[in-house]
């Protein structure tokens, strides 16, 4: 598997052109695909990956190079690239890492039923279990496509200060995309399903109850969906709302490298800058949290790519802005140390801060608590259509699932419901949060070749006073 | 590249002894080096090199495909795959692989990207040139690609390929509210405009100063061809026969049908001189020039041999990887490089005859409520300009475009002359040559 040697040996060339920090990773996955469509077997496709990569920190620059050819002339061939490439960044202002104490360790995620022991058939049928449940409910699905992924990731990495961090990661993600029409008319539900473990992850999903009612729940939107009259209500949010809004309007802009600019040309900048941690973003109910350490989760981590223990960070807190996401390098430049937000999709691409699990914390409502107080709202569980700006201000969401809410009582489903609303007011208007949080598997997009990363997102209820609707 | 041709060959053969009916391999050799830059200066210099065999291999409509992450010691791969096959279940959607022996044109390599050293000299010239027009905070990316191809079929495809791009992206900020971003794409490194790129960007920069809160409404829209590069992304990647068939598309049972105005003329060419010109497609076809919108007519999908087939057609050349991606198939159909065909007017023309509008440099986050009917909504970003009268009068920001992706491309009425070659991060995918061009009375939206 991982040739532990041969880190060891491309280390010791990398010290040898004293490097502020050499780091090393060598990285084995094993990956599974399946797709079908229409009820038939699209797609079946396996593969086995390794390859290594070299990060070298000159004061004077960066330089990273990655090959999924594994051996010592490779390994040397990176070293000498990595290290003439950081001699030709010329940087302006020295390159800083914050200091980090060296960690010797190894950490995995079990699963009780191995990915790898599961057949191709057996994985098959369980994609076919879903299509022929989505149209056992009656309803007509003129979309069908599903696709499992499972992969399973070792990976070893070493720097020049002692680090030395073995980990094994098996992941499981389930896709589908369903259009359903009902009086000459459709509506779509792209949905995505994942984690960290084994095969016993799609128990968890239930996901023969959930596709069904996802059916039936967009027919009703077509056949019973009314439109909202555009103007000032109560908003409701489900989880899934909840979360892609912890993501996008928490999570991005408080991503240290984009504060610092360096995401400036492709992902963007970010409204907050350095100077902002302390100020009042939302209301004392906003408290969103990254935390890559919950047990089995899609964006699970132990130690991130620069070997920093993860931890939780408490991004907005009671409303204030309070912690960004750091790797060495941005934590150094603010004084700090890495808080361990360093991820990489692949050996092939350069770490780059990113989020893990992004959350609201929970508050101390019932769910059914929330509405007794809306005289005039709408529950927006679920959506479709979403984006935010590069400085993560102006966001907008649809509804994919949406009801009225009339004097504290749920009424009939509101169809397309959108919200286009600033950062600072959508977390502003919040003035209660129910107790349960729930969570959702994403792939969050950043980084230049652009590195699909493995999330959560979530939260509990939200509720909204007094947000424009239309 | 025969090298590559060679281990295809070789891999078919050894797949077809241990019993395979159906064999692509193709070997992929691909070479990459990358400066980040931002805050006028170099973040961080990169490279990687890759070196995989996309293999697909079928036993009657018992298909599987791998992607083998080296390219020696293929044969136990090969049977291991082929073994695999036996046991997975049939495709009854599967059509078999292309027939037939084909001859390809032979594209030319630039060998100055292939030995280029050190990259960093056009992030240089790039951030001056920003800074000349007074940007005051530069950024982007700038990549030398170059990649070898070899692939063979058990349909009787042997063929090799090879290609190099030299990619520039410029984004310029003259405040913190107000940048610009340009481009530069090209084969070759001669074609290489750094300084010019940064220019451009710093101008939008400048332009883009002060801007104010964008008002809702409808407007006449004149965007760059940057910003269409974002629009051609998922407009093309709908015209996929696979995108049709479950009904993922705006354009199912469209053909023959007004899908634009009849300014309007969509192409798909891999033949043309561009960082995207290939010799064939992922099944050994040559690649050719196919007209996909006529005039606002839609006259043909993106097709595979399977999917062709299917819709009892021709292939048109446009299979994709091997490999799955999401939502996407083995071979999933896919534009190679789309082209917009130009018009007649130039840049000035376009803004002096728009009395109500807003020039737009560029987009992002396009998102779609429903595929199949259209709605969707963008975030225009970089310089945002308020025509009025025929004028530029200023800067707006904070804006949406909140519309239909079907209407926006028959409200087109006029087209630049000129058209650039694009190809943003993963926006402004895949790489095109557009104009600039207008779309009459689109609805814009903002935050309440």
């Amino acid at each position: 598997m991982i040739d532990e040697d041969l880190a060891e040996y491309m280390l010791d060339a990398a010290s040898k052109h004293t490097p502020v920090l050499a780091e090393v990773r060598l990285e084995s996955t094993r990956c599974t695909q399946l797709a079908l469509k229409a009820g038939q077997v699209d797609t079946i496709a396996s593969s086995q990956d390794a390859g290594m990569n070299v990060k070298i920190f000159f004061a004077s620059g960066v330089g990273f190079s990655s090959s999924n050819v594994v051996s010592k002339a490779e390994g040397l061939r990176l070293v000498r690239q990595a290290v003439s490439q950081a001699k030709s960044a010329r940087r302006k202002s020295p390159c800083t890492l914050s200091a980090e104490k060296a960690v010797r360790t190894s950490w995995e995620v079990r699963q009780k039923k191995s990915l790898a022991d599961v057949t191709t058939e057996e994985k098959l049928d369980y994609l076919r279990s879903l299509d022929s449940a989505a149209l056992k409910t009656g309803v007509k699905v003129q979309g069908r496509y599903y696709d499992l992924k499972d992969w399973e990731t070792t990976r070893f990495f070493g720097n020049s200060e002692g680090s030395r961090i073995k980990s094994f990661i098996p992941r499981m993600k389930v896709e589908s995309y369903n259009l359903v029409s009902a009086k000459g008319e459709t509506e779509q539900s792209m949905r995505e399903w994942g984690g960290s473990g084994g095969w016993e992850l799609k128990d968890e999903w239930n996901l023969l109850e959930v596709l069904p009612d996802e059916m039936r729940m967009l027919k009703k939107q077509i056949e019973h969906g009314k439109r909202v009259k555009p103007g000032k209500y109560d908003l409701v949010c489900g989880s899934e709302v909840t979360g892609i809004a912890a993501h996008e309007s928490c999570g991005h802009p408080m991503e240290g490298d984009r504060i610092q600019g360096r995401e400036m040309s492709q992902a963007g900048r970010s409204f907050i800058s350095e100077d902002m941690i302390g100020q009042r973003l939302g209301s004392k109910y906003a408290t969103v949290i990254d935390d890559p350490g919950i047990p089995g989760s899609y964006g699970y981590y132990a130690y991130d790519e620069e070997g920093v223990k993860a931890r939780p960070r408490y991004l907005y807190k009671e409303g204030l802005i309070n912690e960004f996401l750091h790797n060495r390098e941005t934590g150094s430049k603010m004084g700090l140390v890495s808080n361990g937000s360093s991820r990489a999709e692949s050996y092939l691409r350069e770490p780059i801060v990113r989020m893990g699990n992004t959350f609201v914390a929970p508050g101390d409502f019932e769910e059914d608590e929330l509405f007794g107080t809306v005289k005039d709202g709408v529950l927006m569980n679920s959506f479709t259509e979403w984006n935010i700006d590069d400085k993560r201000y102006n966001q907008k969401y649809v509804s994919r699932e949406a009801y009225f809410i009339k004097d504290g009582e749920l009424a009939g489903p509101a169809r397309k419901c959108t919200i286009e609303i600033t950062t600072p007011a959508f977390w502003s208007a919040i003035d209660a949060v129910t107790k349960k949080v729930r969570f959702d598997a994403a792939e969050c997009g950043k980084g230049d070749p652009g590195q699909g990363m493995s999330v959560f997102t979530g939260g509990p209820m939200l509720r909204l006073r007094g947000v424009s609707l239309r | 590249m025969n090298e590559l041709k060679e281990i295809s060959q070789h891999v078919v053969e050894v797949a077809r002894s241990a019993g395979a009916d159906d064999v692509v391999a193709e070997a992929i050799v691909t070479e990459v080096k990358q400066v980040r830059f931002s805050n006028s200066q170099v973040d961080a210099v990169n490279s990687w090199s890759e070196e995989h065999l996309a293999l697909l291999v079928a036993i009657g409509k018992k298909v599987i495909s791998s992607d083998i992450r080296t390219l020696t010691d293929l044969d136990p791969h090969a049977r291991a795959l082929v073994s695999l096959a036996k046991k997975v279940p049939p495709s009854k959607t599967y059509e078999g692989v292309a027939p037939g022996r084909f001859k390809y044109r032979r594209n030319p390599v630039d060998g100055m990207i292939v030995k280029l050293r050190d990259p960093s000299r056009f992030v240089h010239e790039a951030i001056a040139g920003a800074e000349g027009f007074g940007a005051n905070n530069v950024g982007g990316t700038f990549y030398a690609i170059h990649e070898r191809v070899g692939l063979a079929s058990s349909g009787g495809a042997v063929g090799a390929d090879e290609s190099t791009a030299a990619d520039l992206s410029v984004r310029a900020f003259s405040q913190p509210e107000a940048s610009g971003h340009a481009v530069c794409c090209t084969p070759t490194l001669t074609g290489m405009e750094a300084k010019k790129t940064g220019e451009r960007a710093g101008e939008f920069a400048s332009h883009a100063r002060d801007p104010v809160m964008g008002e809702q409404g409808k407007f006449d829209l004149i965007v760059d061809p940057l910003f269409l590069g974002s629009f051609i992304q998922s407009t093309s990647s709908m015209l996929s026969a696979m995108r049709v068939e479950i009904s993922n598309s705006m354009y199912a049972k469209k053909i023959g049908k007004r899908v634009a105005s009849d300014e309007v003329t969509f192409i798909d060419d891999p033949t043309i001189r561009s960082t995207t010109r290939r010799a064939f497609d992922h099944e050994g076809v040559p690649t050719r020039r196919n007209v996909l919108i006529k005039d606002g007519i839609l006259k043909t999908y993106l097709h595979n041999t399977g999917t062709a087939k299917r819709f009892k057609t021709k292939t048109t050349a446009n299979a994709g990887p091997l490999i799955p991606s999401a939502y996407g198939s083995a071979a999933q159909p896919m534009a190679f490089h789309p082209v917009v065909v130009p018009g007649d007017w130039n840049k000035d023309e376009l803004i002096a005859d728009t009395k109500r509008g807003l020039y737009i440099n560029n987009t992002w986050y396009t998102r779609y409520q429903n595929y199949s009917t259209g709605e969707f909504s963008t975030i225009p970003r970089d310089a945002i300009l308020r025509v009025e009268n025929g004028e530029i009068v200023g800067a707006v920001k904070n804006i949406r475009i909140s519309d239909n992706m079907m209407n926006f491309w028959k409200s087109i009425d006029a087209l630049s002359r000129k058209a650039q070659d694009i190809y943003w991060w993963e926006e402004a995918a895949p790489p095109s040559t557009l104009p600039t061009v207008r779309a009459k009375q689109m609805t814009i939206t903002r935050s309440a």
